[in-house]
């Protein structure tokens, strides 16, 4: 499967994936015309100072057990059978922010406008590259296909694949 | 292999999903009191009027279906029979099984006060039948008492409100929520509340409900004697386990069936999981009941995992945490909401609609509060449920996001 892997080491905290991730989802798609004021709201993404102040990108996992599926009250968040991904049904959310109490890397978020949904990275939606990555001039976050049976992120011993309750 | 289960709620139907994981062919039955598939966390929606009871369904319709399970809704388990390895049911039938799973959830729980029993117009809000019945008296105006200024509590009195119903919370503490929040950020919801014209009355108890000649409900009576007029009053002082059909079993109980981490029963090949059970919580380390929708999900989970065969443990069972949000203004909730005694460290601060807290104790968190920007809180979360070094006091403290604690595995997971 294919995953956004980290290099924190090549970052050069520019900030280009976060703009990336906010015209990817602005009305326009372009870099030029996305608001970035907020008017089109917050990236998916970030990139944050870690205590020694090194830029550290962060995205969701897409988690082999996600625990935001886990909490989702309503059906909204399931993991995609097929490829993995974590998908966000904003139809379906209700804003309980069970996901946002319970990811433990804080990668689920109310969205910053209207504040009554969770948002989350959507792997850009079949897009062959996520904007992020495209956008990202150290490598500092590339895609590169993972076996998803190498690991789990904080079940000792493996659990078979989770698909949520769909 | 025969799969029974009790319950279509959150912990019934992870089961069903995780036993056909692992077990392709097995005959899995699930028996319901529910007639429906709904989420009872979104039953203040349905009562506010924001929602049909048909979008609270949390599983595709096909969900059953796609599984291979017979689901009989509306049909209560009512006896277990451990020696013939059966269940009878409220319809006269008996359903056999080599492996159950117990998910019967838990019912509003009524305090001991005078004619609460006798009362026709006292509800819980728990069932899509409370709220129907709710709605129905709430019609006829007068006003509402809500006991019990806990999560259900005030989940009911701002539906209500917003239903157009003159509502009037009684909590017994300082303040409402106040197992999840502490005096500050209930206050700022008090706040919000009375500017909506709710009442809350705090440090006060009902202790009998008023009747009329027909035993309708005509309003309450505090311990303080005052009388509050009211057409209907919820109970929402906290649940209690459906365990009733473990009468004169072997099946060991607390409050709930007592369950093991791999939710297996005292007795071989009998499961529990959700607000039915007890387990041992991992931030107190005691034995409780864990009455949360995530754990639920889990806790049926792990028992379908081990039910069908495999031998597998729960993730964490960390039952304190808390989310809500009541008029736009959010919160989130972890661990302890006061500092205990001496020892502490508390830190907290407040700027427009944010107010933040954390408690901490040799340099490890033991409990949060954020209200108003919630975002990234499930790593404070994260910290207190792992019991990690939160690396930073102060200021800094406010500031933690995962990139404090990065740590990346092979295949892209995070890990703490």
């Amino acid at each position: 499967m294919l995953r956004i892997l980290i290099k924190p080491e090549l970052c050069a905290g520019c900030k280009n994936c976060q703009v990336a991730c906010l015209a990817e989802h602005s009305p326009s798609g372009s870099v030029w015309l996305a608001d970035l004021s907020g008017g089109h709201g917050r990236p998916r993404n970030s990139v944050e100072l870690n205590s020694r102040d090194l830029p550290v990108p962060l995205t969701c996992r897409h988690c082999q057990e996600p625990e935001c599926v886990t909490a989702c009250i309503t059906g909204a968040l399931s993991k995609n059978p097929a490829t993995g991904l974590v998908e966000h049904d904003q139809g379906r959310c209700a804003g309980c922010w069970m996901c946002v109490m319970s990811c433990p890397f804080g990668m689920i978020s109310p969205e910053a406008l209207e504040k009554k949904t969770a948002v989350k990275c959507d792997f850009c939606q079949g897009r062959e590259t996520p904007r992020c990555v495209e956008a990202c001039p150290t490598g500092a976050i590339c895609l590169a296909e993972v076996s998803p049976e190498t690991g789990n992120n904080t079940t000792p011993g493996e659990a078979p694949k989770e698909e949520g309750l769909h | 292999m025969k799969y029974l289960i009790l319950g279509a709620s959150a912990a019934g139907l992870s089961a069903v999903r995780a036993i056909r994981q692992l077990d392709a062919g097995g005959e899995i039955t699930v028996l319901s009191r529910d007639r429906q598939i709904y989420s009872r966390c979104l039953l203040p929606e349905v009562l506010a009027g924001r929602k049909d009871p048909g979008a609270t369904r949390f599983v595709p319709e096909d969900f059953l279906e796609r599984h291979g399970a017979r689901w009989f809704g509306g049909v209560e388990a009512t006896r277990l029979l451990t020696g013939e390895k059966a269940v009878l049911a409220d319809t006269g039938d008996k359903f056999t099984y080599h492996r159950l799973l117990i998910a019967t959830g838990a019912s509003s729980f009524l305090p001991p006060v005078e004619n609460i029993r006798k009362g026709r117009q006292v509800y819980g809000l728990r069932n899509l039948e409370d709220v129907e019945a709710i709605s129905a008296a709430a019609g006829k105006g007068r006003g509402a008492v809500i006991m019990g200024g806990g999560l259900v509590g005030v989940d009911a009195a701002a539906a209500l409100n917003e239903r157009g119903v003159s509502v009037t919370i009684i909590e017994a503490a300082g303040h409402i929520l106040p197992l999840q929040l502490d005096r500050r950020a209930a206050e700022r919801y008090q706040h919000i509340f009375r500017k909506r014209g709710m009442e809350i009355i705090t440090g006060e108890m009902v202790t009998r409900i008023l009747l009329d000649g027909d035993d309708n409900v005509t309003g309450v009576e505090l311990k303080g004697g005052r009388t509050i007029p009211c057409a209907l009053v919820v109970a929402a002082a906290g649940v209690t386990p459906n365990i009733s059909l473990l009468k004169d079993t072997a099946v060991e109980t607390g409050r709930g069936i007592r369950v093991d981490e791999y939710q297996e029963t005292s007795v071989a090949d009998i499961f529990a999981a959700g607000d039915v059970c007890e387990s041992l919580e991992a931030f107190t380390k005691k034995i409780t009941t864990t009455p949360i929708w995530p754990l639920a999900v889990q806790q049926g989970r792990v028992a379908g995992w081990n039910m069908a065969g495999a031998r597998r443990k729960p993730l964490n069972n960390f039952a304190f945490r808390n989310s809500m949000e009541f008029y736009g203004l959010p919160a989130v909730s972890y661990g302890l909401t006061e500092a205990p005694g001496p020892g502490y460290e508390t830190f907290t601060r407040e700027s427009g609609e944010s107010y933040k807290k954390f408690i901490l104790k040799n340099g490890r968190l033991r409990g949060a509060i954020l209200q108003g920007d919630i975002t990234g809180a499930g790593v404070y979360g994260a910290l207190i449920r792992e019991n990690i070094p939160a690396g930073a006091t102060g200021e800094k403290l406010f500031g933690l996001t995962y990139a404090d604690f990065f740590n990346q595995l092979e295949d892209g997971s995070f890990i703490f």
